[in-house]
């Protein structure tokens, strides 16, 4: 059942999140040149940390699965730069090309391209669309974004090239619930295989889409081409083929984009900002990020869950800890010059975004003070103790990301000053994963990838996403705090929304649930003679079809041209 | 008696081989500079000085081997690391010499069923990359101490120990005097601990030599795949792979321990070399003042 | 000779056989949710994960998992990867025969090496040669893997970029090129590799070599050969050497272990994308069912290989084959 609360708020949240991104986007826009006649033509080469999975958009779990899928498959239609997600306005069509909404707006009748065809040469029809859509609510195909188009009741088939969705509820949101989540993807060639055997199906590695790109080879591990669909129903791309290589170590990723192998780095990482900016052939490409990284303390005893934690649970001590962590000095170890600092739970791109709010100091004096207020006292070996409990506690960190390794370095020995002692618990991601959804962490190294609503908030930070599936994972419950939320969400004046978010925000962080650390930098490398479009922040790659390389600054790999692989 | 003499003439031996008293200088000291760790380091090896101002820095006169990313001085770091680097090493070898020397001679002495299913055992494990064992083992249980590490090190590396005293054990076995023993009614253990235990202390020394070496290459091997000690605790391994990661530019991170490295496993393969010669002297040069050495078998 | 082969046959299969068991309960019994690998997410719901779980038959009990496995193992059905998404049978037709052949010619050049340098350091021994030799051999015996493969990286790849500095082909341009355009560019991606791996496992079999000669000149058709006047070195070439091959074939088995940890360093430091990359980053993963078959093929690898060597030395040495 969708929730009203959510709804509502959304539309005013989200018209200013959509000011806010549209700014954000062109600030950071790189400035192009149009591609002209004689363009076409061109191998752009991606270094990527990950190979992809499955390439059935149904199935995909992964950054990379999205990222080529989004190549080879197609939507009904096209979210639009602004990212704003409600009514249709900012989206352009795709699959669909031009769509009429019922009048009670329950129903919205798409008519499919005639001229859209698979990779194999059938035409996608209406009926893919109905299939495509059950293959998502098909409990034994277990599909991870089922949950998400919960909203939509059924699909139906008018004609072959029209389809009409139904939905339960009227809600702003509506149009992209479908059209953003339902990637369209061909029932005869999925449709002998049943669904609970699609997991391990040979087929969802076939790749057959209706995008401007069609898979050539895929060579697992190592790499992965597309080519240029030359026939398709939205014109070919610019260049004749993306090449991605995978380098699972970041070494030898960047390596292949230094040496030029690579065109394309992607996550750029801060310690080669310096390199990069004497560098003439390449240059950074940074995308608005809407992401935010903390550490977060468990409010609750993870043995007892119905005790406050024996440390975290006294919020001075919280605090305490946070006035001992030097954040700045952290962010410039870490990030060099370019870092951004977290200023509470909230990314910064987002509208509801205030980094003048209030923050705790970094001040181990008055950390001391604290600590000693609440009765843990120095003991023989410089760790604190109270009631015979040391001052010692597990740091859960995943072991894939070095940016949050190395933090979690500097905040052990930024504690150990003010007589806390940290066990740095490093673990793969799926167990780090496992242990956030089983609240077992004493403290963690998190990272948000939040939708950036108050929904989001409320699931993350207020009482109601303590339980189930919501993201609480601290437990961190403060009355007034939720109650600020919850007038936040049922408001439907944008100013009184904004400032009962931001009252929130600031109890939130007087609390100190969580130290705010940085906001993670979107950043790619790419080669200067590859011409871009402007980035959508969901995906660099969103607009890859029309990236070009001039005939002039073409090399080797670019005059290849399109004759087959042999 | 016997034993006496030997060890004399085995220390004769080593003392005139150059590896030997190369190695044994090298190993010492490494002892001396682990024992007086907080005496020797410039700095303390867990501190991070500046985060801001001396992280990443080259070596300089203030820092001999550069800091790491951390602003810790990687000098300081390597002595301590020289510390767990071969405690760990030191502790897991003498526990596989123990199983190794236990089982190997149990298996010589006693023969039969049990030497063969002891032996089919070590076959088996000795045919599994011990990297590979390892690895499956602490990657699954992960937050793995420094004393499981060492553990698990010592439980892997005793098979080849135990083939070695095994054999040492069959020959010495049927030789007069301990014969002579049985028949003068001495038990099993006792024989055991009086005859057999001293003449498999040749290769035993041998093997726990080359055992130190094998188990430093391991942890830091077992280190730069992401798996080893736990931070800020500093081994060699464990600095090389907080610099692995930008290995290019932060050089002095991975050249000083990995020579580190090097010299210590180096001088314990010398001194396991010159061990092994000093115990088998048939293994001198083929010459005529070698053939006048050799004792006639 | 038949009862020693079947005897040792029956060893071999009971090794792999308690090996992979071993793994199989070790990895189960660790702490952890195996489904938690395709499903990252915190964002996926836990009905979801569930339901992934029983399709691939997680649910059950150990028991039933282990018997399961085992029928599916006798059926040549190796288990589905979960952090990569695809038959666990296709991964590894991918990556052994990369690592086979990454391997193999390293162990070819390692004991071309390893016996030309153990001749030259036996022919004098004791000499300025033999030490100066014996020196190289022990510091190649005592450098870590991983640090010699990083040294040859930087060296040959970043300082002076004469070779690639992984992978196996030219990612781009290698389908585009003529025929023996693509065998140089395999061969030049081959190179830093091969001769890392060679040099690691070459040190002790020179080693070994030179002991092996030095126990053979003891025996009195050496001293016979030297009195009937055959010089020092002819001797050595003409008779010992092929005396002391015999040892060195039960040293290639030997050796194979280590090889195979050598290999998984040489890969991760090069890129090489084959069965110690792929087993490395399954256990960092933590995806069970490629981490029990990797086990599964690498100790059958290994003991193929000892069996091999075993049935070699049997058919070479006639002491055995009387005996039998």
């Amino acid at each position: 059942m969708p929730h009203p609360l959510r709804v509502s708020g959304l539309t005013a949240v989200l018209s200013m999140l959509v000011l806010a991104l549209a700014a954000c986007t062109d600030r950071t826009a790189q400035p192009t040149a149009s591609a002209g006649a004689g363009d076409e033509g061109g191998t752009i080469v991606i270094s990527t940390a990950a190979d992809a999975g499955s390439l059935l958009p149904t199935l995909v779990t992964s950054i990379t699965d999205r990222e080529v899928t989004d190549l080879l498959f197609d939507r009904l239609a096209e979210i639009g730069y602004s990212l704003n997600t409600v009514g249709d306005k900012d989206f352009s069509p795709q699959l669909a090309e031009r769509w009429e909404w019922a009048s009670d707006s329950m129903s919205i009748v798409f008519h499919i391209n005639p001229k859209a065809r698979w990779h194999d040469g059938a035409p996608v029809r209406a009926s893919d669309v109905r299939y495509s859509f059950g293959l998502i609510r098909d409990s034994t195909v277990g599909s991870p974004i089922a949950s998400l188009v919960s909203n939509v009741d059924s699909v139906s088939v008018r004609d072959s090239l029209t389809a009409v969705v139904w939905y339960k509820h009227h809600v702003p949101e509506q149009f992209y619930d479908f059209v953003y989540q339902v990637v369209v993807v061909p029932e005869h060639i999925l449709s002998n295989t049943p669904g609970a055997q699609l997991k391990s199906a040979d087929v969802t590695r076939r790749g057959i889409g209706s995008g401007q790109f069609r898979l050539a080879k895929w060579e697992p591990g190592v790499r992965l081409e597309l080519v240029a669909d030359t026939a398709n129903y939205r014109g070919r791309p610019k260049v004749d083929r993306i090449l991605f290589l995978v380098s699972p170590d970041y070494n030898a990723a960047a390596t292949r984009f230094f040496s030029g192998e690579a065109d394309v780095l992607e996550g750029l990482r801060a310690d080669l900002i310096p390199k990069m900016a004497t560098d003439t052939t390449r240059r950074v490409i940074r995308f608005p990020s809407l992401n935010y990284s903390y550490l977060r303390f468990n409010a609750v005893d993870p043995t007892a869950p119905s005790r406050p934690h024996p440390i975290f649970g006294d919020r001075a001590v919280r605090r305490a800890l946070s006035m001992a962590i030097d954040r700045r000095a952290m962010l410039r170890n870490v990030f060099d010059t370019i870092g951004h600092l977290a200023y509470g739970p909230f990314p910064t791109a987002s509208s509801l975004a205030d980094s003048t709010l209030s923050q705790l100091p970094y001040d181990t004096m008055q950390a001391r003070a604290l600590l000693n207020g609440a009765g843990w006292r120095v003991g023989p070996d410089g760790i604190r103790v109270k009631n015979g409990r040391r001052l010692e506690f597990a740091l859960a960190t995943p072991s894939s990301s070095a940016i949050r390794h190395q933090y979690a370095v500097l905040i052990q020995d930024a504690l150990r000053r003010v007589g806390a002692a940290v066990r740095i618990d490093e673990s793969d991601f799926p167990s780090f994963t496992a242990g956030q959804l089983a609240r077992t962490h004493d403290a963690e190294m998190g990272s948000y990838n939040p939708d950036p609503s108050v929904s989001a908030l409320r699931q993350s930070w207020a009482t109601a996403g303590i339980g189930g599936d919501g993201q609480n994972y601290g437990s961190y419950s403060n009355p007034v705090v939720d109650a600020l939320i919850d007038s936040a969400m049922t408001s439907f004046d944008a100013a009184r929304t904004e400032d009962f978010a931001h009252r929130a925000f600031n109890r939130i962080i007087q609390d100190a649930p969580a130290v705010w650390l940085y906001e993670n930098p979107s950043m790619a490398g790419v080669a200067r003679r590859i011409h871009t479009t402007r980035i959508r922040a969901d995906g660099y790659w969103s607009g890859l079809a029309d990236w070009f390389i001039p005939a002039a600054e073409r090399t080797a790999r670019d005059r290849l041209g399109l004759r087959p692989t042999p | 008696m016997i034993a006496g003499r030997t060890r004399d003439a085995l220390a004769r031996r080593l003392i005139c081989d150059p590896r030997a008293r190369v190695a044994v200088a090298v190993l010492v000291s490494l002892i001396v500079i682990a024992a007086f760790a907080p005496l020797l380091s410039p700095y303390d090896p867990k501190s991070q000085l500046d985060i801001v101002a001396l992280r990443s820095q080259p070596p300089s006169a203030q820092h001999l081997f550069g800091t790491d990313t951390f602003s810790r001085d990687v000098l300081s770091r390597m002595i301590h690391g020289a510390r767990v680097s071969l405690v760990i090493a030191a502790l897991s070898v003498t526990l596989s010499i123990t199983i190794g020397v236990l089982v190997g001679a149990t298996a010589g002495f006693l023969g039969g069923t049990v030497d063969t299913v002891l032996m089919r055992f070590v076959d088996g494990a000795l045919s599994v990359p011990r990297l590979l064992l390892i690895l499956v083992v602490v990657a699954l249980w992960q937050h793995i101490g420094v004393g499981v590490l060492t553990l698990l090190l010592g439980l892997t590396g005793w098979f080849g120990v135990s083939r070695l005293v095994r054999a040492e054990t069959l020959s010495v076995r049927e030789r007069d005097f301990v014969l002579a023993a049985r028949a003068l009614g001495s038990g099993p253990a006792r024989i055991l601990q009086q005859h057999i235990l001293p003449n498999v202390v040749g290769p035993a020394l041998v093997a726990a030599a080359l055992g130190i070496g094998n188990v430093i290459l391991l942890e830091a091997g077992l280190s730069f795949l992401g798996i080893g000690v736990r931070p800020p605790t500093p081994s060699w391994g464990a600095i090389i792979q907080d610099g692995a990661e930008r290995v290019g530019e932060l050089w002095w991170m991975t050249l000083f321990p990995g020579l580190a490295i090097l010299v210590t496993v180096f001088a314990c393969n010398a001194l396991a070399d010159a061990l092994r010669d000093a115990l088998d002297p048939r293994q001198l040069p083929y010459d005529s003042s070698a053939q006048r050495q050799a004792p006639q078998a | 000779m038949g009862g020693f082969l079947a005897r040792r046959f029956l060893q071999a299969v009971s090794v792999v056989f308690s090996v992979t068991t071993l793994t199989f309960v070790l990895i189960h019994m660790a702490p952890g949710d195996p489904i938690m690998v395709a499903l990252q997410s915190p964002n996926i719901t836990e009905p979801v994960r569930a339901q992934w779980r029983a399709s691939f038959g997680l649910d059950r009990p150990l028991g039933e998992q282990y018997l399961r496995w085992m029928a599916s193992i006798a059926r040549g059905d190796l288990g589905f990867s979960f952090s990569l998404r695809r038959p666990v049978h296709d991964v590894f037709a991918d990556a052994l025969p990369r690592t086979l052949v990454l391997t193999g010619l390293a162990l070819v050049l390692a004991f071309a090496i390893g016996i030309i340098v153990g001749v030259l350091q036996a022919e004098r021994p004791g000499g300025s040669r033999d030490r100066g030799l014996g020196r190289v051999l022990l510091v190649l015996y005592s450098v870590p893997d991983f640090w010699l493969a990083l040294l040859a990286l930087v060296l040959f790849a970043y300082r002076f970029p004469v070779l690639p500095a992984g992978g196996m082909v030219d990612p781009v341009m290698h389908d585009y090129l003529t025929f023996s355009g693509r065998v140089a560019d395999r061969l030049r991606h081959l190179v830093l590799p091969v001769a890392t791996l060679a040099l690691l496992t070459a040190a002790g079999i020179a080693r070994y070599q030179r002991a092996a000669l030095l126990d053979v000149v003891h025996a009195d058709w050496m001293r016979t050969a030297v009195a009937k006047g055959l010089s020092w070195r002819v001797a050595l070439r003409r008779h010992a050497l092929r005396n002391a091959l015999l040892p060195v074939i039960t040293l290639a088995s030997l050796s194979l272990p280590a090889l195979a940890a050598g290999a998984v360093f040489v890969e991760r430091v090069f890129s090489w994308p084959g069965m110690g990359n792929v087993t490395v980053t399954a256990i960092a993963a933590r995806d069970s069912p490629l981490v029990t078959a990797g086990v599964l093929l690498i100790s059958t690898v290994v003991a193929v290989g000892s069996l091999m060597a075993d049935v070699g030395v049997a058919l070479a040495d006639p002491r055995i084959r009387v005996a039998s």
